[in-house]
């Protein structure tokens, strides 16, 4: 895990080039076996086992999702903030959930849910840099750049890229169906950057940027380009930058020729019936094809899904959309992935930047609410089937221990056997440890 | 006062044992021992590990296999080296062991915090502390350490009455669980001196102990051979001219791990590559350094002729390392390069097809004046300092974006002397929307980010760890970093008629935040500005700055701008020059340097020095030099800017870039939208501007890049447009041959080798191959080639 020696420079405040910042770990900061050795020699003692997530898919419902009419309802709460909607019981005893979730309750036993987070960022964009990231945004609320607004920490996906690396002719990070506002890659450069699907595979139009060759030019011809260049390279070794594209190349070859790395993203080839089961909604078929990533090798998949914001009338959109959209992904892809195997080796996040204010608004609709939300755990090793945690009875805070951003990102990581106290540094110098501070959220795993 | 015992007196120029003589003042000082040999060849033979020690009464000292001496009790006794059939002996005396004076927690205890990495950035010294326990970063504020140690957690981190009980000790020794694990073992020096401060009552006290003055490395500059070692003495030197030994307390580590690792104890260990490496040593905020030089072995070689002066201290360098330097390069690589690094764009198969024809032996030098006429140098040049200047369409907007890049390029225009476009950018006021550089003050808001700023970008002086604690490998401190925001005190903004404008008001010395203490305004290393009320304050800054006298500036730029040229510094990071931070080549940035003042810091006649050297026009690497990074034995490939990348992308198709808003044949080098939305810019790196280092422009290849070239509907529609060159050629009545001609031409800047021309013709007599399709499949193929992405 760990890059002793090797080509470090200096390693403070004033030093790094970015490539070597990109590759210094704590390590060498102390000498020797350093902290974040030490702590993961320590982690893995205690488990005695290899980490079982070997995949994540982060469904991130961005605007932030109602979650108090979804999986943390308060029947006993006067009506300006129990809502319309009515507890339902799940196939778990003693467990409850919202109506509009009726899929996801036959299937309780297969997911866990935390009803105790909560942080204190109450905007979006800073809100989506804080969850995706573990750090306070230092800008203001309201940014809304084309640009990751991550500008200096990487995102989770990032970081599971750096960690983890390829798994198979599929790039480890993958955004779809267009990129995470902060799941840029930070300091970590563009190595790191998720490999964005900039198309929704719910539209009957959805193609893959950049994957196929263009169909213009046809088989044959591509077949011939691709000898060509073969030929022309043969001769042509190159070392440094230009030696690492080479072996880029070498991959984005594979991914294109590859026949696994092509089926997984041949969305079309899934029989209707199972298209159907994960629903024909932006969500619902990001899903899909993110199970399809997930056997062919992919490490993290971050579905942004939007519309949460719901500020005004939110019940129509919330029974009619979003819930039944959320719901039926959700528990289509933890009963899929499941009756494949791969639910164990699979981790599956589902959360927004923050919850909804538990009285409604004036617009009968619910307002930013980052003091509660409740984040949806499957697979990668977790304990399902219970819910973790718990609000008061009017969903304003949590009653039990709070469970913050660090603690979910230090979590997911550790399911992901990725060492949450590595440290990088900046290209200025600044030590960025994977996540600073939290701590595990001990009921989960 | 060394003794050698035996007839064949040991020559002392060969051997070299020291010390002369130890004196081992109190019960934790430690002595380290180093033995060394110079042989035939003149290289340097280090034997500390090898000899063996032996101390003749052992009941007042100890040694251990390193050289390594510590007291054991007061007294007198003799340490006895042997190596071979050498024998050397070192008088020692033990003293202030039976009284010793106290530990004191600042010069004793604080040095052996660093060492063991508890106050590192990581652990305690991260800004929340770790686990309820917080040091300074680095510890530079001894006394918040000594109260977090001392009083807090209700005084159960050190019991003087139970001192091996105290819970800085049981962590340290993880004898009770520790997340940092074992930092300390028992009965070693750095633990019996934690004990007996705490048995001693936790003193911060400084009796007893001189201030120091400065670290002192033993030695300061080797050669050695490869995979050769050495062992360092750290020393430190009091204001009365004291000297003590503190390698055990110092902290040792390489800019160079790769040519010369260090361990904690200062033994370096040469890799079998040759090259420089410079060892650091720290010790209380001092820093120093030793330089390592190992040389290739037995590689002599004919030296080139010298094009300039830059050849000549390249050669030199070269040949004290034993490498050799490349051929030069032909004259379509150089004709490729220096277009690609000067203007940021290709040249045009006809413009390659002219050069490579004409027979004139100055045809290079000849051609480096005439790109420096091209508006694309300005372009280029403007865009790249747009980016250190952090030109933000988000901040400025369209007004203030256009308007500051059109004063950056007509400095490059008018090849602007660089002190006069350095003091506007440091002295800018006015109407952020007019062609001035004062938009930096509207991005750069604070008076000490601005300080900070304009120190890394102009001076190489990176003083950004200063502003919470003193640097940890340079002299700077938070005295300093305040000292230099005292000039931005004054910079302010106001609605003006025309849009926000940049003014100046009287401002005054910043003030430290912790505390609130008034630091007096001065510039790095400089004495106390006095400065008028009605001033500007960053006049004084300007003056001090553009000073033919000052150490950094002229180095600054020349470094910066020799970095463009051949990917990176003579030193590098480029914007990070420090003592501990050596030049590769010390002569030749010197002399650079010299060079550009003279000139009256003329960029372009700076510009022509390097590109007319002989260094510049070296060709790729081979066997010999390949392992070379840092002495510009050859050329290095480099990665295409994006920006760059998408013009010649554009250029080679025939087919312009659409950028929103813009007018049709807009370039990417001309964009001063930083924020404009491009799939190509953003895979390929572009900077977002949001600081003044170069290093925010990111050069790593990736797999998304490789995608997009071979297979992006963008770039596929390209090469197969109507209007593009592919078409173009199709409708001509040339030969297959002669359109494979001018394709090289047009994307790599050459002929094809007959096997080439071979593949390429392949592809016109495929089966069912259309002539359009061929040239297509031909343009693909070579612009996926890394030859075409890379500069070479």
């Amino acid at each position: 895990m760990f890059q002793l020696g090797g080509s470090m420079k200096q390693r403070f405040c004033d030093g790094i080039s970015r490539r070597q910042s990109l590759k210094i770990g704590a390590s060498g900061f102390l000498g020797g076996l350093s902290l974040p050795g030490l702590l993961h020699m320590q982690a893995t003692a205690s488990t005695g086992q290899e980490p079982k997530a070997k995949s994540c898919i982060f469904l991130f419902l961005q605007g932030g999702p109602s979650t108090i009419d979804m999986w943390d309802l308060k029947p006993d709460a006067p009506s300006e903030i129990r809502g319309p909607y009515k507890p339902i019981n799940t196939n778990v005893k003693g467990i409850m959930v919202g109506e509009h979730c009726h899929r996801s309750a036959k299937v309780a036993d297969k997911y866990a849910i935390l009803r105790s987070h909560s942080h204190n960022d109450n905007g979006h964009t800073t809100g989506f840099h804080y969850v995706l990231t573990g750090y306070k945004a230092n800008f203001a609320d309201g940014a809304n750049s084309k640009v990751p607004v991550n500008e200096l920490f990487p995102s989770l996906g990032s970081i599971v890229s750096r960690e983890l690396g390829t798994r198979g002719n599929i790039p480890p990070y993958i955004n779809m169906p267009h990129p995470l506002t902060a799941g840029g890659p930070g300091f970590y450069g563009a190595e790191h950057a998720p490999f964005v699907i900039e198309s929704d595979p719910v539209q009957p139009d959805f193609e893959l940027k950049d994957l196929l060759p263009d169909e213009k030019v046809g088989r044959l011809r591509y077949s011939r380009r691709q000898k060509a260049l073969r030929e022309l390279e043969k001769n042509n070794n190159m070392t440094g930058r230009a030696g690492t594209m080479a072996t880029y190349y070498e991959k984005a070859r594979d991914l294109v020729s590859s026949p696994i790395a092509r089926k997984a993203f041949d969305l079309g080839s899934e029989p209707a019936k199972m298209r159907e089961a994960y629903g024909y909604s932006s969500l619902g078929q990001c899903a899909l094809l993110s199970r399809r990533l997930v056997e062919a090798g992919c490490r993290f998949i971050g579905v942004d899904h939007g519309s949460w914001d719901t500020h005004f009338s939110c019940f129509p959109s919330l029974e009619k959309d979003l819930i039944p959209h959320a719901d039926q992904a959700f528990s289509t892809l933890v009963t899929d992935l499941q009756d494949r195997g791969l639910l164990d080796s699979t981790l599956v996040v589902m959360m927004g930047e923050m919850g909804r204010t538990p009285r409604i608004n004036k617009q009968a609709g619910r307002d930013h609410w980052s003091a509660t939300q409740s984040v949806l755990f499957a697979g990668g090793g977790i304990k399902p089937g219970q819910v973790i945690g718990a609000t008061d009875g009017k969903g304003m805070a949590p009653t039990t221990e709070p469970v913050g951003v660090a603690d979910i990102l230090r979590t997911i990581f550790y399911l992901m056997g990725i060492d949450s106290d590595k440290t990088y540094y900046t290209p200025l110098g600044r030590p960025v440890p994977i996540v600073s501070g939290g701590k595990l959220i001990k009921d989960l795993i | 006062m060394l003794a050698p015992m035996q007839a064949s007196a040991a020559n002392p120029d060969i051997w070299q044992v020291l010390p002369k003589a130890i004196i081992l003042d109190g019960p934790e000082a430690t002595r380290q021992i180093t033995v060394r040999q110079k042989s035939s060849d003149g290289l340097m033979m280090d034997w500390t590990h090898q000899a063996k020690y032996l101390v003749q009464n052992p009941g007042i000292a100890r040694i251990d296999e390193t050289g390594m001496v510590q007291p054991v009790a007061e007294g007198k006794t003799m340490v006895v080296v042997s190596f071979r059939d050498r024998r050397f002996e070192i008088p020692l005396e033990v003293r202030g062991f039976l009284n010793p004076t106290p530990v004191s927690f600042e010069h004793q205890i604080m040095p052996l915090l660093t060492k063991a990495g508890c106050n590192s950035g990581g652990c305690h010294g991260k800004a929340e502390g770790q686990n309820g326990f917080k040091l300074s970063v680095f510890g530079f504020d001894p006394m918040a350490d000594y109260i977090a140690l001392v009083s807090e957690s209700r005084g159960r981190r050190v019991m003087p009455e139970a001192p091996e009980k105290s819970l800085l000790v049981t962590k340290a020794t993880g004898q009770v669980p520790h997340g940092g694990g074992r930092k300390l073992q028992e009965g070693t020096i750095p633990y019996k001196a934690l004990v007996r401060w705490i048995a001693e009552g936790a003193q911060f006290g400084t009796t007893g102990f001189e201030t120091m003055d400065h670290l002192e490395m033993i030695p300061a500059e080797q050669v050695l051979g490869l995979e050769g070692n050495l062992q360092l003495q750290a020393i430190a030197v009091d204001a009365k001219g004291n000297r003590r030994c503190v390698t055990a307390e110092a902290e040792f580590e390489s800019n160079m791990s790769t040519i010369a690792g260090v361990d904690r104890k200062g033994w370096v260990q040469a890799s079998s590559i040759p090259g420089e490496a410079a060892v650091l040593a720290r010790y209380l905020g001092h820093v120093t350094v030793c330089r390592i030089t190992i040389p290739r072995k037995g590689t002599s070689f004919q030296r080139p002729k010298e094009f300039n002066l830059i050849d000549r201290h390249v050669f030199d360098k070269l040949q004290k390392l034993g490498i050799p330097p490349s051929e030069l390069a032909s004259d379509s690589m150089f004709l490729r390069r220096v277009y690609l690094d000067m203007i940021g764009t290709l040249p045009t198969a006809a413009e390659a097809k002219n050069f490579l024809q004409d027979t004139s032996s100055t045809k290079r030098s000849a051609l480096v004046d005439a790109l420096l006429k091209r508006p694309e140098y300005s372009d280029y040049w403007a865009m790249q300092w747009a980016d250190l200047l952090r030109i933000d369409r988000d901040v400025l907007n369209v007004q203030g974006s256009v308007a500051m890049t059109r004063w950056l390029k007509k400095q490059f225009q008018e090849n602007r002397p660089y002190d006069a476009f350095v003091r506007d950018v440091l002295t800018a006021h006015g109407s952020v929307g007019a062609e001035s550089p004062a938009g930096f003050y509207k991005v750069v808001t604070k008076p000490d980010v601005m300080a900070r700023s304009i120190s890394q970008l102009f001076l190489g002086v990176r003083i950004e760890c200063a502003e919470c604690h003193h640097h940890p490998s340079d002299r700077w401190g938070q005295e300093d970093y305040y000292g230099l925001a005292g000039f931005f005190t004054g910079v302010g903004k106001k609605a003006g008629s025309s849009g926000e404008a940049i003014i100046f008001t009287s401002g005054g010395d910043a003030k430290q935040p912790a505390g609130g203490k008034v630091i007096p305004t001065h510039a790095l290393g400089a004495q106390h500005a006095r400065i008028g009320d009605q001033e500007d304050r960053r006049k004084h800054l300007a003056d001090w700055m553009t000073s033919p006298s000052n150490p950094w500036f002229s180095r600054a730029i020349v470094n910066r701008v020799w970095a463009h040229y051949f990917g990176h510094g003579i030193v590098d990071p480029i914007d990070d020059l420090r003592v501990t931070n050596p030049a590769s080549n010390e002569p030749l940035l010197a002399d650079l340097s010299k060079f550009f003042i003279e000139s009256k810091y003329d960029l372009q006649a700076l510009t022509r020095l390097i590109l007319n050297s002989r260094t510049y026009q070296m060709s790729g690497s081979n066997p010999e030099n390949r392992s070379d990074s840092q002495n510009f034995s050859h050329s290095q490939s480099r990665a295409m800017p994006a920006e760059v990348l998408l013009d010649a992308i554009c250029q080679v198709t025939g087919v312009a870039e659409k950028f929103n808003g813009w007018p049709e044949g807009a370039r990417a080098i001309q964009m001063w939208d930083n924020r404009m939305p491009s799939y190509f810019l953003k895979i390929f790196g572009r900077p977002v501007r949001t600081s003044v280092c170069e290093c925010e422009r990111s050069n790593e290849p990736s797999i998304a890049q490789a995608l997009h070239l071979m297979n992006s509907a963008e770039i596929s529609s390209k090469i197969h447009s109507r209007k593009g060159t592919a078409r173009k050629l199709a409708m001509t009545n040339l030969s297959p041959e002669a359109i494979i001609d001018e394709l090289y031409l047009g994307l790599l800047s050459r002929f094809p080798s007959a096997d080439e021309r071979t593949i390429m013709m392949d592809l016109f007599k495929a089966e069912g191959q259309q002539r359009q399709g061929a040239i297509e499949d031909v343009m693909w193929t070579l612009l996926n080639t890394k030859e075409f992405v890379f500069i070479r």
